[in-house]
């Protein structure tokens, strides 16, 4: 046993209890360190599981859940190492900062983003499932006075030779006297042609639930006591009360306190209509003096544009091969063009919302949120009530939607309902009204892409570069971080480099400028806006080399046969070789590692300047697919997530007040915008790689490519919202 | 006193008039399958039945449904065993599902008064409510499921 070992065992209290047999996930992978010789009616086997004597098999689920359904593609992955019967399975939500599940993508951190969950803690379950079979193996050897290898197990049973079973239930009760706990690294996982659940379409165990209206989501949190809040919050980011005129909300029958928060009023009322109506009734003098109320998004854009152009100091370099600036001045013809790319605002339908209860000392609460981390929701709790980690006992909820939303370091409608709750000494749910959510959102960041290429005299692409002028995002949601990775930053950057084409020299560099809103991680984070400049731009570049696009393109993918395989799947899928002059238009694209090559099919009206989309195909590879169904869910949710980006979404913002409030100004894609969409996944045997963001950033790109298509003109800022595709058409 | 009838039972409330409907069928009445979405008929997280016709709850104040039929997803099917439930579930529709009650409130409307719509009809009428999540092709295809089963 490590002494880390040592030290996370004691601080879980794993012993307690007398279980008949623990085992601990170290720094190396699994470990052994215990075994009780003991008959214990439950099978303890790791952190991860626990097996009861009557079948029932709890499996830790150690992300959160927003509509991505790691809820049950992650249990699944270790469900089947154990060869457990997915019927015999309960989830178990962790619900604390307990590092021993840790995102291994995000250094430990219990971390839901990026579409990391399945990349992420793929090896890790698989071990610890295949851990416990083994144990459960040995317990039958033993009972049965057989070897080992002469079993073999079924879904939740060990059968031997001749025909005997022992179900793992009956197993968890025959004790461990005798067993050797194995290192879970030294034993052979399953071929993948042997997945009994990996691969195959298992129902996701809360679409009952949400069908239903049964699902309980934070806002629908109550508490006995539980009072409500409404914050009236500071119009521009920076600013605070300075005076509150609260006699009129006082005087409410049913308001409780009004409390003032860094910035903003909460009203604290019996009923939710009370605070909303009584917050109205504030009379609040803000602070004037937010170097904020100097931004208008119209001039962030243009700034960030001209420190495109020239820099004003040398850019961060991202990614990098050969030499790419001399190549395209050397080059036979080089072309350049810039893209451009608005604030984005989530748009996740359940507004944010939490419920906290302060304990009488102020020292401690217990907190219900839908956030994407249990590691930082428990650190907002502990820096805002000055308190220590065993103080705070979180439940952590199923999200109306995420999309990065929730991922902040500090999290500012929890911190709401904790300091309203230590104020009135009750439980307190505060709920953002949507207005709230807009105005206060934070946002994908605006960039600037420029853009050159240099092509050969026979039409081969010499060399790319691609600037990204934009805010690092990190730097504002999690500083600590930033000063940890800094230059470096993943959420400002992912997609520009590029990976899936072979370009002999290449750079990515990222001119770091002003943040003038406040940033969040976004659906595709920095391939959102990097792939529709990168892609739109290979377009320009095809047409400038007098290519079909496709083949343009297949040059590149030469030592990706995968990739390869995914444009010739879609330009089959799509019949793109006969497309003739339907508006049509190809991108690849991707996220990580995860590839997807996209066409669409638009329809333009030219009176109006709007686009819809009349047909949509998608080939993607995601490497091994756990779970089918739910893939093909989320990569065509990702898609109408793109649709969404690439057409209508943008926050402008003025003297630093957000312009729009809700859906009415914020419009999302709805029904009758979305094609019909087919979607293909490439079976490969390899590492899986994550759906979450895959749809969405070849959409916009295709789109553009689409409408050049269809007009001879290209859209280079996006979203294209009718005004400006007027504006192109007409220019 | 506000007196309605929820999911076929008589409700009085006192709550004041003006309050959302919305809020007292999730906080007063407890039934929280009836979701806040927008506030401003934009997105029909909120749609529940009045009188038979898919309504946005977040635009109705109680005072105005005084002797109404209302409604909710709680009370489509005292077991999630309405066709459209069935379907939804068959057609594993729902992502973060913060919509989806919604959603099927509206569809079960239009199933009410046109057992067997087009694509084309469906669509125009799942039109008022957003699904952010974007399974949009899965509820077309779960109403018209439902639509064969009826």
């Amino acid at each position: 046993m490590t002494g880390q070992a040592e030290k996370t065992l004691s601080r879980r209290g794993f012993l307690k209890g007398a279980t008949g047999l623990t085992f601990l996930l170290g720094t190396g992978g699994l470990a052994a360190v215990r075994a009780d010789a003991d008959t214990a009616a439950v099978l303890d086997v790791n952190p991860w599981l626990k097996i009861q004597a009557d079948g029932q098999i709890s499996i830790v689920f150690p992300s959160t859940e927003m509509g991505q359904s790691s809820y049950s593609t992650l249990p699944q992955i270790l469900a089947e190492e154990l060869d457990a019967d997915w019927d015999d399975v309960v989830i178990e939500q962790l619900n604390a900062d307990d590092r021993t599940f840790g995102n291994p993508s995000f250094g430990g951190i219990l971390y839901t983003a990026g579409s990391t969950g399945v990349e992420g803690y793929f090896d890790p379950m698989r071990k610890a499932g295949a851990q416990a079979r083994d144990v459960l193996l040995q317990i039958a050897a033993r009972e049965l006075g057989v070897d080992k290898g002469t079993l073999v197990t079924e879904p939740s049973a060990v059968v031997a030779q001749d025909g005997t079973r022992l179900s793992y239930g009956e197993l968890a009760r025959m004790g461990t006297e005798g067993i050797v706990i194995p290192d879970a690294d030294t034993l052979t996982l399953k071929s993948f042609e042997d997945f009994r659940i990996i691969g195959h379409d298992i129902p996701r165990r809360d679409v009952f639930d949400k069908s239903t209206g049964r699902a309980v989501y934070a806002i629908d949190v109550t508490l006995t006591d539980m009072v409500f809040a409404c914050v009236q919050r500071a119009p521009v980011e920076g600013e605070s009360a300075v005076a509150v005129d609260d006699a009129d909300a006082r005087a409410i029958p049913g308001v409780v306190d009004v409390v003032v928060l860094p910035d903003g009023v909460a009203v604290v009322a019996e009923t939710y209509w009370t605070a909303l109506m009584a917050r109205g009734t504030l009379d609040i003098t803000w602070s004037q003096n937010s170097p904020h109320r100097a931004y208008h998004s119209q001039h962030t854009l243009a700034l960030y544009a001209s420190q495109a152009e020239t820099p004003p100091e040398a850019p961060a370099v991202w990614a990098e091969k050969g030499d790419a600036p001399r190549a395209i001045s050397d080059a036979d013809q080089s072309v350049s063009q810039s893209y451009l790319s608005d604030y984005a605002y989530h748009a996740q339908i359940e507004p944010m919302a939490a419920v906290a209860h302060v304990d009488a000392d102020g020292k401690g609460a217990q907190v219900w949120a839908g956030t994407q981390t249990q590691s930082w929701t428990t650190q907002t709790v502990m820096e805002v009530l000055e308190t220590t980690k065993d103080r705070v006992r979180l439940n952590m909820m199923t999200m109306g939607g995420g999309f990065g939303r929730r991922t902040a370091f500090v999290q500012d409608y929890v911190r709401d309902a904790l300091l309203c709750s230590k104020a009135v000494g009750r439980p307190v749910k505060v709920i953002w009204t949507r207005e709230d959510d807009v105005k206060n959102g934070v946002f994908r960041p605006m960039a600037v892409q420029r853009m050159a290429g240099g092509l050969s005299s026979d039409g081969k692409l010499t060399g790319f570069h691609h600037r990204v002028a934009t805010p690092t995002v990190i730097g504002f949601f999690n500083l600590s971080r930033w000063n940890t990775v800094r230059p470096n930053d993943v959420i400002s950057m992912r997609g520009a480099e590029s990976k899936f084409y072979d370009i002999p020299d290449f750079l990515a560099d990222h001119v770091i400028t002003e943040r003038q809103a406040r940033l969040s991680p976004y659906r595709g984070i920095g391939a959102a806006y990097t792939g529709f400049a990168a892609e739109a731009f290979m377009d320009e570049l095809a047409d400038a080399a007098g290519r079909d696009p496709l083949d343009f393109r297949l040059d590149l993918v030469q030592d990706n046969p995968r990739g390869r395989h995914l444009l010739e799947k879609v330009a089959e899928m799509s019949d793109w070789r006969n497309r003739g002059d339907r508006a049509m238009g190809l991108a690849f694209a991707g996220y990580h590692s995860s590839m997807a090559a996209g066409v669409v099919e638009i329809a333009l009206d030219r009176d109006s300047g709007e686009i819809s989309l009349t047909n949509m195909w998608i080939a993607a590879d995601a490497g091994l697919i756990v779970s089918p169904d739910n893939a093909h869910n989320q990569i065509e949710g990702g898609a109408v997530f793109g649709i969404s980006c690439a057409l209508t979404e943008r926050i402008d913002i003025e003297a630093g007040e957000v312009l729009q409030s809700n859906f009415w100004d914020y419009e999302v894609t709805r029904a009758n915008q979305v094609p019909p969409i087919e979607v293909y996944m490439a079976k490969v045997d390899a590492h899986p790689t994550g759906v979450g963001e895959l749809g969405l950033p070849f959409v916009p790109p295709a789109i553009a490519n689409a409408f050049y298509a269809a007009t001879g003109r290209r859209l280079r800022h996006m979203p294209f919202t009718p005004d400006r595709v007027l504006d192109v058409l007409n220019g | 006193m506000t007196k309605f009838t929820l999911n076929g039972k008589s409700v009085d409330v006192d709550n004041p008039p003006d309050e959302l409907l919305l809020l007292v069928i999730r906080d007063q009445i407890g039934l929280k399958g009836t979701k806040y979405g927008c506030g401003a008929a934009m997105c029909g997280a909120c749609t529940v039945h009045v009188d038979g016709e898919a309504m946005f709850s977040c635009q109705l104040s109680v005072g105005d449904i005084e002797g109404a039929e209302i409604t909710t997803i709680e009370g489509l099917s005292d077991d999630g065993t309405h066709p459209l439930q069935k379907a939804w579930v068959a057609e594993q529709v729902p992502q973060c599902g913060y919509c989806q009650s919604g959603q099927i409130m509206r569809a079960a409307a239009l199933l009410s008064e046109n057992p067997s719509p087009s694509r084309e009809e469906i669509v125009d009428h799942m039109s008022a409510n957003l699904c952010r999540c974007g399974t949009y092709n899965r509820i077309f295809k779960a109403v018209e499921r439902a639509a064969r089963e009826v």
